[in-house]
């Protein structure tokens, strides 16, 4: 026979929940303590495998280098800085478990240079139902477009506003008939729109094929493309897919021009493919400001003699959350956000670090950052509003810059 | 007209390569039965394997296919020895779901050493042949004939040699086989050893086509499994049409579908064929 629970308060019970009441405000201003002395937590949801894995190794380093700089500078608000990175491996369902391992079990208040639009649309909505800032690289223009509540920033230009310099390009090259080959991505309709808005009045046709990107050969998308005789193509992939076509592209000798993204056409890109194949082709990127003092302070922090536009973005997304929070006087993703646009404030002081940064607003000066992609700021939507491209093109197994 | 035989060209080639891995698979399952998903992994294997020995030590391709194959195979059984092998009393859905973690496991050995970045054969790129209104890649006919003569080997062996005989029996009648004195420890280790002999052939003339990384494998196992259940699991035979089936459908659908729908053409066809012959084209026990 079991014995039921009573619902008499024993007197034995009564003196223990008293005495653990009386005890309760000893406990809370250590508890307090400790949360203040815990170190505010950021992240990096970077793509270290797959599609975009030749920019998420050093995304992780110009975040970590940025955090040991400004712990060794003795922190922010009092706490130290600790830094977590995941794979998110260029796919969203990967994205989506890292995410919430960083936001559930790692307690981070932003997460950092997300890199696919695929990956960023599929982790935003954790963002902001958790109060986490996302402040990522993804250029899609959906992305903005979901209702995240200001919990989003991204420093790559839309994806629209690409789509219109390779249109520009087109238009300046005379082309008659543009063929953009693309893979299903969330921004595959707005560069198809970004170009055909502006070549279609200038008389230029457009045909677009989209293609699904983990197949192994592209043949025939590619013999589809050489029956409509086009003499511009953009092979506008990323790296793995942009290998398949381009090889397919050159077995199928074509005598056109060819241009792309040059986060797709990489160095790596011209191993893969093999420099016949890669010969030739013009890729379009967002300029980063390498004149800036931050990209100068990058280059020595990396020990590198160039930087692509994503690692200094990855600098700036991080610089940006800690002075942030800095500014804001909390570390939060919603202090983050709120403050996000107050530290490019023209009348600041101009810095282009976060311990310069801090130490100017311990002083209760307004700053400027000055990012190494470029001037950050943003639009309601969390679009970066000043961008720049340059042109580059492969040449003898090269990347050169043709026009910048 | 002319798009449908460059297409039917096209699919013919692709389903060549497509049927070496998935040969291996259904041989790996008519043996052992279970669904081993690590085939996608010893493809990566098989595919370095040919890089390291046509990139860095300078052979030719065909011996590159044989390191491939040597290769493939030799991490095949050394892996299921460690992983696999101590499962087997398990039902098969349980190996299966390990050998997704063998896969796993496989894939991040190679990033481990070799990294992510996407590799080149040290064989030059070629333009195409044309053949009247037909473009045919010279590497693609190459792929074709490597492919072809891995599936006469492999089906001399089990035709006219004792082991082949005995893998068979095995195949058919595991029982039977067991009560003839016939080892059947040996016959999985022999069956692992071709059916990821030959996903690692696969792995390298895919490599050949585009390029290699560690993912090469994975990005193509849906095709090789769904290859493998339209020709009927467990039919060496099957596996070769069940490649051709699925390469030509996911080709020819382009006359009708968009290309983003190729992959959703090889499942469709399962579908089809599971409905009216539920053992697959040329299933063991198909009536």
């Amino acid at each position: 026979m079991t014995k039921r629970p009573s619902l008499v308060i024993t007197r034995r019970q009564a003196i223990a929940g008293a005495s653990a009441l009386a005890a309760l405000p000893l406990v809370l201003p250590s508890v307090g303590f400790a949360q203040a002395s815990e170190p505010i937590r950021l992240a990096g949801l970077v793509s270290l495998t797959g599609g975009g894995s030749p920019f998420g190794p050093s995304d992780r380093m110009a975040h970590q280098a940025v955090i040991d700089e400004v712990n060794a500078a003795g922190g922010i608000l009092g706490r130290k800085i600790e830094y977590f990175a995941e794979d998110d491996e260029t796919n969203p369902e990967a994205g989506v478990r890292a995410a919430r391992k960083l936001i559930d079990v790692n307690k981070v208040s932003a997460i950092m240079s997300v890199f696919a639009s695929a990956v960023a649309t599929a982790v935003l909505p954790l963002c902001w139902e958790n109060k986490v800032m996302m402040l990522a690289i993804a250029a899609a223009d959906s992305i903005a477009m979901l209702p995240h509540q200001g919990y989003f920033v991204r420093t790559q230009p839309h994806t629209e506003l690409q789509g219109r310099e390779f249109a520009n390009f087109a238009i300046k090259r005379g082309a008659k008939h543009f063929f953009v080959m693309m893979p299903q991505t969330p921004f595959t309709d707005s560069v198809m729109k970004g170009i055909k808005d502006l070549c279609g009045p200038k008389g230029i046709k457009v045909s677009t094929l989209v293609y699904d990107a983990k197949k192994t050969s592209l043949r025939s998308e590619v013999e589809e493309m050489m029956r409509a005789t086009p003499d511009l193509l953009m092979i506008g992939g990323y790296q793995p897919d942009d290998i398949v076509l381009a090889k397919d592209v050159y077995r199928a000798d074509y005598k056109g021009t060819s241009i792309g993204f040059a986060y797709g056409l990489t160095p790596q890109f011209i191993d893969g493919a093999g420099k016949e194949a890669a010969e030739g082709i013009y890729s379009i990127e967002p300029v980063p400001a390498a004149g800036s003092a931050a990209y100068a302070r990058l280059k020595t922090m990396l020990k590198r003699d160039q930087l692509d536009t994503y690692v200094c973005q990855a600098y700036d997304h991080v610089n940006l959350a800690i002075l942030s929070m800095a500014k804001a006087g909390q570390a939060s993703g919603t202090a983050i956000r709120d403050t996000i646009r107050k530290i490019t404030d023209d009348s600041g002081v101009k810095v282009d670090n976060a311990p310069d940064g801090v130490k100017a607003i311990a002083d209760g000066k307004e700053i400027n950052y000055q990012g190494a992609s470029g001037p950050c700021r943003f639009d309601e939507h969390g679009n970066i509003i000043e961008v720049e491209f340059r042109l580059n093109q492969i040449r003898d197994g090269k990347i050169v810059v043709v026009k910048s | 007209m002319e798009r449908i035989l460059q297409l039917f060209a096209n699919g013919v080639m692709a389903g060549a390569v497509l049927a070496l891995p998935a040969i291996g698979f259904t041989t790996i399952f008519a043996v052992l039965r279970f669904a081993n998903f690590a085939v996608a992994g010893h493809m990566a294997v098989g595919a370095f394997a040919g890089y390291v020995v046509n990139s860095w030590l300078g052979l030719p391709a065909w011996a590159a296919v044989l390191a491939a194959f040597v290769f493939a195979a030799s991490i095949g059984v050394a892996t299921d020895h460690v992983a696999l092998r101590p499962l087997r009393g398990y039902r098969a859905l349980t190996v299966a779901i390990a050998s997704i973690a063998l896969n796993l496991m496989v894939e991040n050995a190679l990033r481990f050493g070799f990294g992510n970045a996407p590799r080149n054969f040290a064989i030059p790129l070629m333009r195409d042949l044309s053949f009247g209104p037909i473009h045919i890649d010279p590497q693609q006919i190459e792929n074709t004939i490597i492919a072809v003569v891995a599936m006469i080997i492999l089906f001399l062996f089990l035709s006219l040699t004792t082991t082949g005989k005995a893998m068979r029996a095995v195949a058919d009648n595991p029982a039977l086989a067991d009560s003839k004195g016939i080892d059947p420890d040996r016959m999985a280790r022999i069956a692992v050893a071709i059916g990821m002999g030959l996903g690692g052939i696969g792995g390298m003339l895919i490599g050949l086509d585009a390029s290699i990384d560690p993912l090469i494998g994975f990005r193509s196992i849906l095709s090789v499994f769904a290859a493998a259940v339209v020709g009927g699991l467990g039919s060496v035979p099957g596996a070769v049409l069940g490649g051709l089936v699925i390469g030509l459908a996911e080709e020819l659908s382009l006359l009708a579908l968009p290309s983003t729908y190729k992959a959703a053409v090889g499942f469709l066809v399962i579908l089809i064929t599971l409905t009216l012959r539920p053992r697959g084209l040329l299933g063991p026990r198909a009536a």
